[in-house]
């Protein structure tokens, strides 16, 4: 019995020992990785354009939708997470064009001088939407926008935020910084709840170990009480 | 055990770090500000003068008071500031993530899963 439990308790603890070296290996990678990063970050920094005092929180866009995401599952027994994050499209990114307008419905906006044609509702609704820099919709020139499919919504992309010809150790950061989040970040957190799992088994594991001994313990003693009590009968017999 | 409701909405990474770390992982793409009026952010800047109360605020509120966020970065020697507060945090979901940052590498003796480990084999 006490045997057994043993054997379950070692094959957990290899398990475990596995997950930890894992988790240190991953550990390494981050580090590396985000040594890197923030060489990469101060150099970017160190090359900044004139008026760009630091790449940093100055620049963020206060709007910002997250373009990766956690997508979380449990195993089949639910014990522990398993965490992947991927790259998430937002709702109309793929730029299709918007449905023919409807000729006899005006749209529906509060601002009824900009509501000659359908495109340009729609166009500016996305310009609201999605975009700062591309001059909030106000199209004062009067002209219709004919082809409202070859327009772009602005990048979401973060680097946007600190312009347009972002120097190249800012991009390298970014790429770094992808790495870090897709491949490393996840399988850590992963890692680290699967090793807080088998902690949980070990412990349980080794109180029902625990119980086991007491129990063969008690068995034993009831045994060799009983073995005495036999081997005393004889004698009381003469007596 | 977290129920499939409790995780399945779980879908942003919230970070609370030092300027470079946090610009560094939004640029991955991360970041994320929920709709007006809240506008709620999923990550906190920790300068010198961020005092421990703001950090612990932080760290509550998305490791208990938002339902949507599924892990939590942290600067290790930001985490040490709330010790207290990340070793006591058990639950499953939201994962909490010791990082290092540029002025503080990674110290394998502060970190809580290492601490686990110790605490496993009776050290």
């Amino acid at each position: 019995m006490a045997a057994s439990g043993d054997s379950t308790i070692d094959s957990l603890l290899q398990r475990y020992l596995a997950l930890l070296d894992e988790y240190t290996q991953l550990r390494t990678s981050l580090n590396t990785l985000q040594s890197g990063l923030y060489q990469n970050l101060a150099r970017a920094n160190f090359s900044a354009e004139r008026g760009i005092r630091k790449y940093g929180q100055d620049y963020y866009d206060e709007r910002m939708q997250a373009m990766r995401r956690v997508e979380a599952t449990t195993n089949t027994k639910g014990a522990f997470p398993t965490f992947a994050v991927i790259r998430h499209e937002e709702e109309g990114s793929s730029f299709t064009p918007p449905p023919p307008p409807a000729p006899a419905e005006p749209a529906a906006g509060e601002d009824g001088s900009d509501e000659k044609t359908d495109s340009r509702s729609t166009e500016s609704s996305t310009s609201e939407k999605h975009g700062k820099d591309r001059g909030g919709g106000n199209n004062n020139d009067g002209k219709p926008r004919q082809q409202p499919h070859k327009t772009k919504r602005p990048s979401s992309d973060p680097l946007r935020w600190f312009g347009f010809l972002t120097p190249m150790p800012l991009r390298l950061a970014q790429g770094q910084a992808i790495q870090a989040v897709e491949e490393l970040i996840p399988r850590l957190a992963s890692v680290s709840a699967e090793m807080a799992d088998v902690e949980v088994e070990v412990r349980r594991a080794r109180k029902k170990r625990i119980k086991a001994n007491a129990a063969e313990e008690k068995k034993r003693r009831q045994q060799m009480e009983h073995m005495q009590t036999r081997a005393q009968e004889p004698l009381r017999g003469i007596e | 055990m977290a129920s499939q409701a409790d995780y399945k909405d779980r879908q942003f990474l919230a970070v609370i770090g030092d300027e470079d770390s946090v610009t560094g992982l939004l640029l991955a793409g991360i970041g994320h500000v929920t709709a007006a009026p809240d506008s709620q952010k999923n990550f906190l800047v920790v300068d010198n003068k961020t005092d421990n109360a703001a950090i612990e605020a932080a760290f509550e509120r998305f490791t208990t008071q938002r339902k949507d966020i599924g892990i939590v970065l942290i600067n290790q020697h930001v985490a040490e500031r709330i010790r207290h507060r990340v070793d006591t945090y058990t639950a499953a979901f939201p994962a909490v993530l010791e990082i290092p940052s540029k002025d503080h590498p990674y110290d394998p003796e502060k970190d809580s899963v290492l601490r686990r480990v110790r605490r496993l084999f009776g050290e």
